[in-house]
C-alpha cells in the first residue's frame, strides 16, 4: 500500500523547456496547418451540410507542429489514429446512441485500445471518436462519411503542411518514420 | 580484466547529463529524463551482454602454439621460453592432449619462491642462503615442475569468461582445446588486452 502512494510522489525530473525558434516554428506550423481546414469550413462550404473543422485537429496540431519528434506525431499515428478512432466513434453512436453516456465512454476506450493494438496511438484520436458521439446533428447525419469528411480530409491537409513547414525549419525533420 | 568495473560505468551517467543532452538536442523530446535513464540502463545491459558474448576464445587465440613434450629437460624449456620471449607454454603428450603448463611461476616456485612465487622471493632466498638453487633445476624435466592438471577452455568460451578464469586461477595464459580435447591454441593475457582496448 505504501508503494502505491509512493508512486504518486513522482520523484523524476521534469524535462527542459524549448528555445525560442522551436516555439516560433510551432506557432507558424499550427497557424499554416489549421488555416486551410478552417477556410474550408468557414469560407468555401459554410452554407452546406459539410463539416471540415473538428476540435481534435487542434490537439493534432500540438503534436505534429509542436512535438515533431514524438512517436505520437508520426504520419502512421496521425492518419491511422484518426481514421480508426473515427470509425469506432461512428459505430459506437450508431449502435449505442440510445445511451449516449455508454456510447461516449465505449467510443473513447475502444479507440485507445484499437490505436494501441495497431501501433497508431495518437491522443487526438480519442477526441475524434468522442466527437462522433457528442457532435452536432450535422455530424451524426454524416454516418460513416465522417471518416472521410471531416476526418481524413483535414488530416491529409494538416499532414501535408507538416511535411513542408517542419522540413523548412533547419532544426527540424519530419517525419521520423512513415509507417 | 574486471568486468564489474564496466557494470559500474553506466551508473556514472546522471540525471543532469541527460537533461543537458536533452537541452542540446533541438526540438521537443517527448520523454522524461527518467524514461531515458530506463532505456539507457536496459540498452547498456544488452550491449554489455552482446559484447561479452560476441568474441570467443578461438577468435583471438594463437594457433601456432610453442609446446614441449613432458620429457624435455628444463634447460631446453628455458631456452625455448627465452628464444620466443614468452613466459609459459603447454606441456603436451604425444597425442597432443595437454599434460600441464610450464611457466616462469613453476620455475620460481621450484627455486624457492614458495606458494606464491615471485622473482623477488627468489632473490630473497638467494641473499638469505648465500647462493642460489638453480642447480637443482638442471637434472629435471618439464613434467617434474609443470602445473598439472592445466586449466583449459573450449574455443567457444566468450572472452569475459576467459578473463574471469584467468583471474580466478591467477594464471597468465590458458590453453584452448578442440572437441576431441586436443590442444588447438592458447590465449594469453596480452591477447585479451589487445582485444579489449
Amino acid at each position: 500500500m505504501s508503494s502505491f502512494f509512493k508512486k504518486m510522489k513522482g520523484g523524476s525530473q521534469s524535462p527542459p523547456g524549448v528555445g525560442f525558434s522551436e516555439i516560433a516554428w510551432s506557432w507558424v506550423g499550427a497557424f499554416l496547418g489549421i488555416t486551410p481546414v478552417a477556410l474550408l469550413q468557414y469560407n468555401f462550404f459554410s452554407d452546406g451540410d459539410l463539416v471540415f473543422l473538428i476540435g481534435s485537429f487542434g490537439a493534432s496540431a500540438v503534436l505534429i507542429y509542436g512535438a515533431v519528434r514524438s512517436p505520437l506525431a508520426q504520419p502512421r499515428n496521425l492518419v491511422g489514429g484518426h481514421v480508426i478512432s473515427a470509425v469506432i466513434g461512428v459505430a459506437a453512436w450508431q449502435v449505442l446512441g440510445s445511451a449516449p453516456w455508454l456510447a461516449a465512454a465505449f467510443a473513447v476506450a475502444t479507440a485507445i485500445a484499437a490505436m494501441h493494438a495497431t501501433k497508431t496511438l495518437h491522443p487526438p484520436g480519442g477526441a475524434t471518436a468522442l466527437i462522433a458521439v457528442i457532435g452536432s446533428e450535422k455530424i451524426h447525419s454524416l454516418g460513416f462519411l465522417y471518416v472521410l469528411f471531416p476526418v481524413l480530409t483535414g488530416v491529409v491537409i494538416m499532414l501535408t503542411v507538416a511535411l513542408f513547414v517542419n522540413n523548412i525549419a533547419g532544426s527540424r525533420k519530419y517525419p521520423e518514420f512513415w509507417w | 580484466m574486471k568486468f564489474s568495473a564496466l557494470n559500474e560505468c553506466r551508473q556514472t551517467i546522471s540525471d543532469e547529463d541527460i537533461v543537458v543532452a536533452m537541452k542540446k538536442i533541438p526540438g521537443y523530446l517527448d520523454i522524461t529524463p527518467s524514461d531515458f535513464m530506463e532505456i539507457y540502463r536496459v540498452a547498456y545491459d544488452h550491449a554489455l551482454h552482446r559484447l561479452k558474448h560476441a568474441i570467443t576464445a578461438e577468435q583471438i587465440m594463437t594457433r601456432q602454439v610453442i609446446t614441449v613434450p613432458e620429457t624435455t629437460p628444463l634447460a631446453e624449456v628455458v631456452r625455448l621460453l627465452a628464444d620466443h620471449d614468452i613466459s609459459g607454454m603447454p606441456v603436451i603428450r604425444p597425442d597432443r592432449t595437454i599434460a600441464g603448463v610450464i611457466s616462469e611461476k613453476d620455475f620460481l616456485s621450484k627455486m624457492g619462491g614458495g606458494k606464491s612465487p615471485s622473482f623477488m622471493h627468489v632473490i630473497l632466498q638467494c641473499i638469505a642462503h648465500t647462493g642460489c638453487i638453480a642447480a637443482d633445476v638442471r637434472d629435471l624435466t618439464a613434467a617434474d615442475i609443470m602445473s598439472s592438471p592445466a586449466v583449459n577452455i573450449p574455443g567457444t568460451t566468450p572472452l569475459f569468461e576467459v578473463a574471469e578464469i584467468m583471474d580466478r586461477h591467477n594464471i597468465n595464459r590458458v590453453p584452448v582445446i578442440d572437441a576431441a580435447g586436443l590442444l588447438a591454441g592458447i590465449v594469453a593475457r596480452s591477447d585479451l588486452i589487445q582485444t579489449m582496448c
